[in-house]
């Protein structure tokens, strides 16, 4: 399988917390990787690690063999990098279909040069912008939602917006963070399949989740982690079985 | 009927500038409130080219647009870096020090002001002539804000207000798309100021300070942040009243802080009844992001 992602010996601490210590990974095409661990374990900060909101204190980053450590986040977006948020951030003040239309990584309308020299290609790019939106959107049974405010969407479909504008990025990672959390019934099935109809199309895949359910029916492999380190990784099913999981988890 | 004319030149330049002012703190959300200094870079490097050189008007118009844009990428080079609250402290620092610069240099008339700046159209028709030049341009700027907003350049800006984490995660260069915004609206804002010295003819420093830049907020305000016809009725509204009171005559001991009781009422008086302003729609209730406070949480 092609590599996407691969980590290599990162390190980063705050004052005297250690969040990310000496961290390996590789995610291959088509992988869909589990990321568990107790709050305050390190996820979302390797998430941020990852796609650049916060800088590495050591270590590399190779995206499909390039090495993006030095780029800033929105270079990272561009090289391929695709993330959702816990807390969504989607943009309160639009409609659904315009959360999606800003997320292409190619976007010649944003240029005024472009706007005022060659509006047909804009015209055209718009176009398409819109025609992959609603594929999308149909994707996740949201068409008649286009055009709503997000923020009159129930929870679990803001969620399912969260993932659809990852994906109009297009990037060959996704970085899914706690994308179950808060949601069920239908989305549920919808968030599920979707991520999965993505991860056989070849993308990359991620996921930060508490839902232990969610990584079993998903993820192919998982990684454990703790006060900033990997403690185990392998099979799904390896890593529910590990003692050290059930003890951090449950207690022993 | 003069005096008619001359309020309505008035109003077309500042409905250039709060229209400007509007693009950077109304749909950008970049709380700055140094406007009138770039107003100021405009209107003295325009007096001072017509002054000292023979250049063709318009060009002087566009030199001080120039120097207003180069002055505003400087301050948003370093400022934008901060946003907010900080980003209105940086701003005001600016304004206030560029401004003693002006005031102690000589070239620049010092604190008296520059004056001698000639009069460019004459006669009979000179008033109606400026008006027809501000008024085409203020319809032109307004239309100009417009069209920028709209499309997918304003809705580029408009997802940078809301988010701009998750903005930049798209991949978007959040910082280069505020400099831009933020030099447009300078530059604009320089273009007035040229047209404020050709038409008047004199340029002082207090025109610029602190009191200028109240005012203008209150026009944006007022009219409608973030809509394109607010500054238009803000800075109409806010220039006429003042001079209908005069009409009253009252005593010059109440006309005079008249004009700041008028602004302070009429900012506290829309901020609490209806903070989307005249034009902006009642519904959704949102406030302007610049005043509204970002909630963004620290990754």
């Amino acid at each position: 399988m092609t590599e996407i992602l691969r980590v290599e010996a990162m390190y980063k601490r705050f004052g005297g917390i250690v969040v990310a210590d000496n961290i390996h990974l590789t995610i291959a095409a088509g992988e869909i990787l589990g990321l568990i661990g107790p709050n305050g374990a390190g996820k979302t900060s390797l998430f941020n690690l990852i796609s650049g909101v916060v800088r590495p204190d050591a270590g590399r980053i190779y995206l499909q063999g390039t090495p993006i450590d030095g780029q800033p986040l929105y270079r990272r977006a561009r090289t391929g990098i695709a993330r959702t948020w816990q807390n969504m951030l989607l943009f309160t003040t639009m409609s659904v279909l315009e959360n999606l239309l800003i997320a292409p990584r190619a976007y010649p309308g944003e240029s005024i040069f472009r706007l005022l020299l060659a509006p047909a290609g804009v015209r055209a790019a718009e176009e398409e912008a819109r025609t992959r939106a609603m594929q999308i959107l149909a994707r996740m049974d949201l068409t008649s939602a286009a055009n709503a405010m997000v923020t009159d969407l129930p929870f679990g479909h803001q969620k399912l917006i969260g993932l659809a504008r990852t994906l109009m990025n297009d990037g060959a990672l996704l970085l899914l963070d706690e994308p179950m959390a808060g949601v069920e019934g239908a989305a549920y099935e919808t968030m599920q399949r979707v991520v999965r109809e993505e991860a056989a199309s070849g993308r990359a895949v991620c996921v930060v989740e508490h839902n232990v359910s969610f990584i079993k029916d998903l993820c192919t492999t998982a990684i454990f982690m703790a006060n900033g380190k990997i403690l185990e990784s392998g099979s799904v099913e390896k890593l529910l079985g590990s003692k050290v999981l059930t003890d951090l988890y449950f207690g022993t | 009927m003069e005096y008619i004319l001359t309020i309505l030149v008035m109003i077309s330049i500042f409905v250039i500038l709060s229209a400007s002012y509007n693009l950077v703190i109304g749909y950008g959300g970049l709380a700055t409130v140094a406007h009138p200094i770039f107003y100021a870079l405009g209107a003295y490097t325009t007096g001072l080219l017509s002054v000292h050189t023979d250049l063709w008007p318009p060009l002087c118009l566009l030199a001080g647009g120039l120097v207003a844009v180069v002055a505003s990428v400087l301050l948003a080079a370093s400022a934008l870096r901060v946003s907010g609250d900080y980003l209105l402290i940086a701003s005001l620092g600016f304004q206030l020090g560029l401004l003693q610069v002006i005031r102690n240099f000589e070239f620049t008339g010092g604190p008296g002001g520059l004056s001698g700046i000639p009069g460019t159209i004459t006669g009979a028709a000179r008033t109606p002539a400026y008006l027809l030049i501000c008024g085409g341009l203020a319809v032109l700027t307004v239309a100009f804000v417009a069209w920028i907003v709209r499309g997918p350049y304003g809705r580029a800006i408009t997802a940078m207000r809301d988010e701009e984490l998750a903005f930049s995660t798209l991949g978007r260069n959040a910082m280069s798309m505020k400099i831009a915004i933020f030099a447009i609206g300078c530059g604009i804002a320089g273009i007035s100021g040229g047209l404020y010295a050709y038409y008047f003819q004199y340029v002082s420093p207090e025109q610029f300070d602190v009191l200028q830049s109240a005012a203008l907020l209150t026009m944006v305000v007022l009219g409608g942040m973030g809509t394109s016809m607010g500054p238009v009725v803000g800075a109409a509204i806010l220039l006429a009243v003042p001079q209908a009171i005069t009409f009253l005559e009252l005593p010059p001991n109440i006309m005079a802080p008249m004009q700041g009781i008028i602004f302070t009422t009429l900012v506290l008086a829309f901020m609490f009844l209806r903070p989307a302003g005249l034009v902006g729609g009642a519904g959704r209730g949102k406030l302007p992001a610049a005043l509204a406070g970002h909630g963004t949480e620290a990754p």
